[in-house]
């Protein structure tokens, strides 16, 4: 990027990007500001109201006044001055709570090429990321896309922390609107955000070293709050304790009004969080977790608030391919751990069993929401690792993995908000609390259910819930036309032509190529919104499959050949319908 | 949540391993019928039986029963010998250098302990049941070690902990540290000490003269809270008051050296410091000091025959680690390698070749005397009645080119069974990785995979 902006040209082109972009803004934040509130009352009419998990109204009313919830019920009065939503067949609940988060807060660049510091061994504190005393509250932007983002797909609060490296500063519990940094937050110093990301090539570079960091930094914050305590009481005789702004930060968390909030994704980091808590004691709470199936007992030991990530590993890129992922646990169920075979002798064999074991464990990772309600565990969830869009699509799976769809929405609400500390004011649908609401077409974990409103502290947000045409992923148009091919073998490139001909519905075409002018037939060409797969008769090879994605008058995926694995193929469009 | 106690003051009880939720391992029983069995210790002994109790070696002798429910294994026509251990290993451990000050002392490996790691299956595969996992050599004196049971299969780091194992540390001289922190240039910010032998004794005597002041500020301070309850604790430093723990004598040092020259050197440093518990590890050039490394009463643990990977360590001979032994110091032969860990026997073998060392003196290479280096003697190194079940059944005998291990136990339980070994025996696999990732092709791949696992860059 840096090489990029420092050319000519490329700067010539950012300079017009910015235009663009400055140009575009006063119209947005028209949009949005201009257009008079006429009113801070809103009305539900006819809802079913899930209040929290297990407690519904079937047909009711929620009103919302000046921010709050004024009242919930089959009967309530609509005030004169409200807006009222006719929300009949729509199902109101709570506003969904995230537990960590940087919602709110942009990313900032990192330079490439900083100096390193003449002693690496003992950086300054902003190179070796620790900035507990940072607060995120001074880095909050309402505009920022994070909050939009969140919103629409149903949060109307989160715990957000500061980007940075092991201690990148202190979290706030934020609301997901309003106009000013200061709208957003609902609780100042919620937590002391912390993360096994090392410095790059400074002290402390390593999970050991951020391990004793982590014990010098408080065994010696706490000394000094013990001083200080002694000079608060008197003075005399005490050298004055000189201010440390690292170490004093830790003090609320000494005193045990503030947790140590540790990102902690794998079961080594999630021990190594745990061992660090006791070996300190302070109070602690876990977020971004995904391996908790391996750490199941010691979780249970700690009794700590766990925030589970609503994100999943990918599906790997695999010889045999699932459509579903109903299937891909069919598949992963293959997995036989007895297989002994010499690799030279059955590569395939191995190859697959390999493969079902890689399916067997992205499987432990939608089922672990699952396992935590299991043994007994309340958890939240984070959205640290996850694009917003996919939360309703992740939620489903681990429903279908076994998670009861009233243990997910406790997650997503009541759970959340007891274990942030937050139950006071959010966390349901009842009278005094925050209106945060999300307003569903139908219930929220059938499979094509929309958000159609957001409430966030009484504001409301809607969303276009009109059916869009088949084509959620891309732009996928109609395929037909000549293509022309390249497919990236470890032998070299191969290349030839693609004909597809019809309808998106009805598609047939054949392929050509250097070797063979003799036109092979496309079988079991299907398009799903813009993905592409079909498969033909390799000459002496067997049946070949490909897996491409279309973007416009480009595709690109892969061509598996029986044998020999995967191949990378891309094309172009350079003739017949666009 | 509120503190009552000076977070010093609980230190020690922490390094004791006071700690809630530790694993209890599995302890097992067994009856190992009618094997040759080399205790090491105590000779060998033809077609004799070993009943394990709880993990513990409860009875050595013939014609040995079966107690209701225990086990029987046939050794017969097999041998039988402790479980190997390698005091310099790098397998099992999420990071391995904190490279970025010539002293860390206060990083501590079993922080980053990877029970995962499939390297713990390949070693007990070859026979070893312990590993002494250390920090890499970057610094002068890098971070404590950890030595580990191969308890494959648990999840739970402090599951694989050798429990009331001592406390070690690695230290690290010539070239390596001066690599890493003396030649720094190229916009990498400047040259920091040691650039030379010399720096690197300096980065020691000021390392310890730091931990003898912070030893005695605490000292101080103790003595007069006593008097005055209103006496001020002086800073916390975690990397002095490991430096003080090894002034009080309760780490032993284990350090990466290759010349005879600063061998020397490290042990004047350490007289003058009055510590005394040292074991160097590579140490080449050992067999030229052998005589005052018996009289320092210091340890040596070695190749067996591997040199010339760079200039300190051309002066060299496969009759080190039997030299060092005829001079009466403590030796053993060790892998610093995921893959030489997997035959050590053949290692120490290699001693017969150069230098004539009997049979028990050659497997005490690989047993008793790296557990003496490490201060588990008393549990394992030998097969004696009382000592942890740590056991290795061979199909030949392990100082032959036809010994191959065939079971492995540790505290009594079979963690390998070359009868029931299957491809596949990961404890965890990335979802995200494709298979093939890491697929070891052919024997130069295979090279090159150990190379950048273990080798580069440790020793």
């Amino acid at each position: 990027m840096t090489a990029f902006l420092s050319h000519p040209a490329g700067a010539g082109l950012c300079r017009a990007l910015l235009m663009a972009m400055l140009l575009l803004l006063p119209t947005r934040a028209h949009a949005q500001t201009d257009v008079p509130v006429v009113t801070r009352t809103y009305a539900l009419e006819n809802a079913r109201i899930v209040q929290a998990p297990g407690r519904v109204i079937e047909r009711g009313t929620v009103v919302i006044r000046d921010g709050l919830i004024l009242s919930v019920g089959e009967a309530v009065d609509v005030p004169f001055d409200a807006e009222r939503i006719a929300a009949d067949s729509m199902v109101v609940y709570a506003g969904f709570i995230d537990g960590l988060s940087h919602a709110g807060v942009p990313k900032p660049k990192e330079s490439q090429n900083r100096d390193r510091p003449d002693d690496p061994g003992n950086p300054p504190d902003d190179v070796a990321g620790i900035q507990p005393d940072r607060d995120v509250r001074a880095m909050l932007v309402p505009e920022d896309k994070s909050v939009k983002d969140l919103r629409e797909a149903g949060f109307g609060a989160a715990h957000t922390v500061p980007h940075g490296r092991m201690l990148p500063g202190v979290g706030a519990d934020v609301l997901l609107g309003g106009e000013k940094p200061g709208d957003m937050v609902l609780k100042g110093e919620a937590s002391l955000f912390a993360q096994f990301q090392g410095a790059r090539g400074v002290y402390p570079a390593t999970p050991m070293g951020m391990m004793a960091k982590m014990r010098q930094l408080y065994r010696e914050a706490d000394r000094r709050h013990r001083i200080a305590a002694l000079y608060a009481d008197n003075a005399a005789g005490i050298e004055r304790p000189a201010y440390d702004a690292v170490h004093d930060a830790f003090f609320p968390v000494l005193e045990g009004r503030k947790p140590v909030f540790f990102y902690a994704d794998e079961a080594l980091e999630i021990r190594r969080a745990l061992r660090l808590q006791r070996d300190l004691g302070f109070p602690l709470m876990l977020g971004g977790l995904a391996q908790t199936f391996d750490v199941l007992d010691a979780l249970k030991e700690a009794r700590v608030p766990l925030f589970l990530t609503l994100g999943f590993p990918k599906a790997p890129k695999q010889a045999a391919k699932a459509k579903k992922d109903s299937v891909e646990a069919e598949m992963a169920a293959q997995y036989d751990p007895d297989i002994r075979t010499a690799t030279y002798r059955d590569l395939e064999a191995e190859q697959r069993n390999l493969e079902a074991r890689q399916r067997q464990s992205r499987e432990q990772y939608i089922r672990s929401a699952a396992m935590l309600h299991e043994a007994g565990l309340r958890f939240g969830f984070s959205t640290m690792d996850v694009k917003p869009a996919d939360v309703h699509k992740n939620l489903r799976l681990m429903i279908e993995h076994g998670l009861p769809e009233e243990a997910a929405l406790a997650a997503l609400t009541t759970d959340a908000a007891e274990l942030l500390g937050l139950s006071q004011s959010l966390g349901s649908v009842d009278p005094g609390k925050i209106a945060n609401l999300v307003v569903t077409t139908k219930p929220y974990f059938d499979e094509d259910a929309k958000i159609k409103y957001v409430f966030v502290d009484g504001v409301k947000y809607e969303f276009d819930v009109t059916e869009k045409k088949k084509a959620a992923g891309g732009k996928p148009g109609n395929p037909a036309g000549t293509w022309s091919y390249t497919i990236t073998t470890p032998m070299g490139e191969f290349g030839g032509t693609i004909t597809l001909e019809g309808t998106p519905d009805d598609l047939h075409g054949t392929m050509t190529s250097d070797q063979t002018p003799e036109p092979l037939e496309l079988q079991e060409l299907t398009l799903e919104g813009n993905e592409l797969s079909f498969g033909f008769d390799v000459p002496g090879m067997g049946y070949a499959t490909a897996y491409v994605v279309i973007t416009g008058d480009e595709m690109e995926g892969a061509l598996t050949i029986p044998g020999m694995g995967d191949a990378p193929l891309t094309a172009t469009r350079t003739g017949g319908p666009r | 949540m509120k503190k009552t106690t000076i977070a010093p003051l609980i230190i020690p009880l922490l390094m004791l391993g006071v700690t809630t939720a530790v694993a209890q391992p599995r302890v097992g029983d067994v009856l190992i019928q009618n094997g040759t069995v080399l205790t090491v210790t105590n000779g060998t002994l033809p077609e004799t039986d070993i009943l394990v109790r709880h993990g513990k070696i409860e009875k050595i002798g013939k014609g040995l029963r079966a107690p209701r429910g225990v086990e029987t294994v046939d050794a017969t026509g097999r041998y039988v010998m402790p479980g190997i251990i390698d005091a310099h290993s790098h397998i099992a451990l999420s990071s391995v250098n904190e490279a970025t000050s010539p002293v860390t002392a206060e990083v501590r490996m079993e922080d980053v302990t990877n029970p995962y790691h499939i390297g713990i299956y390949r070693a007990l595969a070859g026979g070893v049941t312990t590993s002494h996992t250390m920090h890499g050599s970057a610094n002068v004196i890098g971070g404590q070690n950890e030595t580990i049971k191969h308890r494959w299969g648990y999840k739970d780091p402090d599951a694989l902990r050798f429990e009331g194992a001592p406390r070690t540390i690695k230290f690290a001289l010539g070239e390596n540290p001066t690599r890493v922190h003396g030649k720094r240039g190229g916009g990498q910010g400047k040259a920091l000490r040691p650039s030379s032998r010399m720096g690197v004794e300096a980065v020691l005597r000021d390392a310890f003269a730091e931990g003898q002041r912070y030893k005695e500020a605490w000292e101080r301070y103790e003595a007069e809270k006593t008097r005055n309850p209103r006496a001020e604790p002086p800073p916390y430093d975690l990397r002095l008051e490991t430096m003080a723990d090894i002034l009080r004598g309760d780490i032993l040092i284990h350090c990466h050296s290759y010349r005879a020259d600063e061998i020397l050197m490290l042990m004047r440093v350490l007289g003058d410091f009055g510590v005394k518990k040292i074991t160097f590890q590579h140490a080449n050039e050992a067999f030229k000091v052998a005589p005052e490394l018996a009289a320092f009463g210091a340890n040596a643990s070695v190749f067996s025959d591997w040199w010339s990977y760079k200039f300190e360590v051309y002066y060299s001979t496969a009759y080190n680690a039997a030299i060092l032994t005829r001079n009466g110091v403590v030796t053993s032969i060790n892998s610093d390698s995921g893959e030489l860990n997997r035959h050590l026997y053949h290692e120490a073998a290699k001693t017969q070749k150069y230098g004539g060392l009997t049979d028990d003196e050659a497997l005490a290479l690989i047993t008793i005397n790296p557990a003496r280096q490490l201060g588990i003697e008393d549990r394992v190194g030998s097969i004696e009645e009382g000592k942890d079940a740590d056991l290795v059944i061979f199909e030949g005998h392990p100082l032959s080119v036809y010994g191959v291990p065939q079971m492995t136990f540790v505290d009594g339980v079979e963690y390998f069974d070359r009868e029931k070994d299957p491809d596949d025996m990961r404890l965890f696999v990335d979802p995200e990785a494709p298979v093939g990732d890491g697929m070891i092709e052919t024997a130069r791949d295979a090279h090159a995979v150990e190379r950048y696992d273990g080798r580069l860059g440790n020793h």
